[in-house]
């Protein structure tokens, strides 16, 4: 059993006992709200990305991302509504957006030679950050999400949350 | 005849209308920030790790290959000065912005110390956060409140993560 543990400044320690003792845990990415981690597991050589609730400790099933591996660099909106990854599609690395309460997926291939490396959403969804590499060197691109996905607001503004578990 | 190559009209125009669909839903309003993009290039020709808050984009910029932590302004395209937080002997590995922009957490390197740091802007003050048991920090997600964050951890050659919770 693989631990995250939960501490204080003041030394208090509590630990929640996850499911893979042995397998390495990376990327860790906070929902806004505190409430929710999505971080990357080896499986057996392919790395993962998985959704934990940090109250029960339970995981939250991904309807898209349970294939093209390797996933890299999560990021969680607000109430963790949605959860964007670097992941591969064929020969591309690109990202993907996974809005948890519609079941739908957003893709974001980058044309030309760049390479996305790492993202970063917008508390609120409304924006992606990306790290390209591209000639050997690193930029970021900002795109902006607010024709494409509904906003992902703090709890009690969002009518979708409810799906989610989130406490208001 | 007339019939299969009716047919085969009918699903030749099925797939054009799936393929077009599905390509619509999925790039449909995903947009470059063009303004913001070209004010990051100007300001250095290497940044990564981004991290986004509500309005602030939060990223290691490399300056005549020295890395330090940057932070723009996202509305007014403008950089904003972190007073106290870039040292000269320092190198930053990592760093989450909190969704208000008050608060940055950082992974640092100085001297043979890999430290895990909260920043907090409004006052130019840099706390750093000690792991128990020891382990070495090297990426770290905070939340909106700057008080809840997740690190990744190297501990006897394993990556773990752990969620601390701030009391202040």
């Amino acid at each position: 059993m693989s631990c995250i543990c939960i501490a204080s400044c003041t030394g208090r320690v509590e630990r929640i006992q996850g499911q893979f003792q042995t397998r390495n845990q990376q990327d860790p990415s906070l929902s806004a709200n505190g409430e929710k981690l999505a971080f990357i597991v080896d499986y057996n050589g392919r790395p993962s990305v998985q959704l934990r609730d940090l109250r029960n400790g339970n995981i939250l099933p991904l309807r898209h991302l349970s294939r093209n591996q390797p996933h890299s660099s999560p990021s969680l909106s607000w109430n963790a509504r949605y959860l964007a990854v670097i992941a591969q599609k064929g020969n591309r690395r690109l990202a993907i957006i996974e809005d948890r309460v519609t079941g739908r997926s957003h893709q974001l291939p980058i044309p030309g030679a760049r390479i996305p490396v790492r993202l970063s959403l917008a508390p609120d969804a409304s924006q992606l950050a990306l790290q390209v590499a591209e000639k050997g060197k690193w930029r970021v691109e900002v795109f902006d999400l607010t024709k494409t996905i509904e906003p992902d607001q703090p709890s009690g503004r969002n009518s979708s949350i409810d799906l989610l578990g989130t406490s208001k | 005849m007339k019939l299969n190559s009716f047919l085969i009209l009918q699903v030749r125009f099925s797939f054009l209308l799936l393929l077009v669909g599905l390509t619509g839903c999925m790039r449909a309003g995903i947009r470059p920030m063009n303004g913001l993009n070209e004010a990051i290039s100007q300001f250095s020709n290497s940044y990564r790790e981004p991290s986004l808050g509500s309005q602030w984009l939060v990223s290691l910029a490399n300056y005549q290959g020295k890395d330090k932590i940057e932070m723009i302004d996202v509305r007014n395209r403008r950089r904003v000065a972190l007073p106290g937080l870039n040292r000269a002997d320092s190198q930053p590995i990592s760093v989450s912005v909190s969704a208000n922009g008050s608060r940055l957490a950082i992974v640092r390197q100085r001297a043979d110390q890999t430290e895990l740091l909260i920043y907090r802007r409004t006052v130019g003050t840099l706390q750093r956060i000690e792991l128990t048991p020891k382990g070495i920090p090297r990426r770290v997600s905070i939340d909106s409140t700057g008080r809840v964050l997740a690190v990744q951890v190297s501990r006897d050659g394993k990556w773990d993560i752990e969620v601390i919770r701030l009391q202040s």
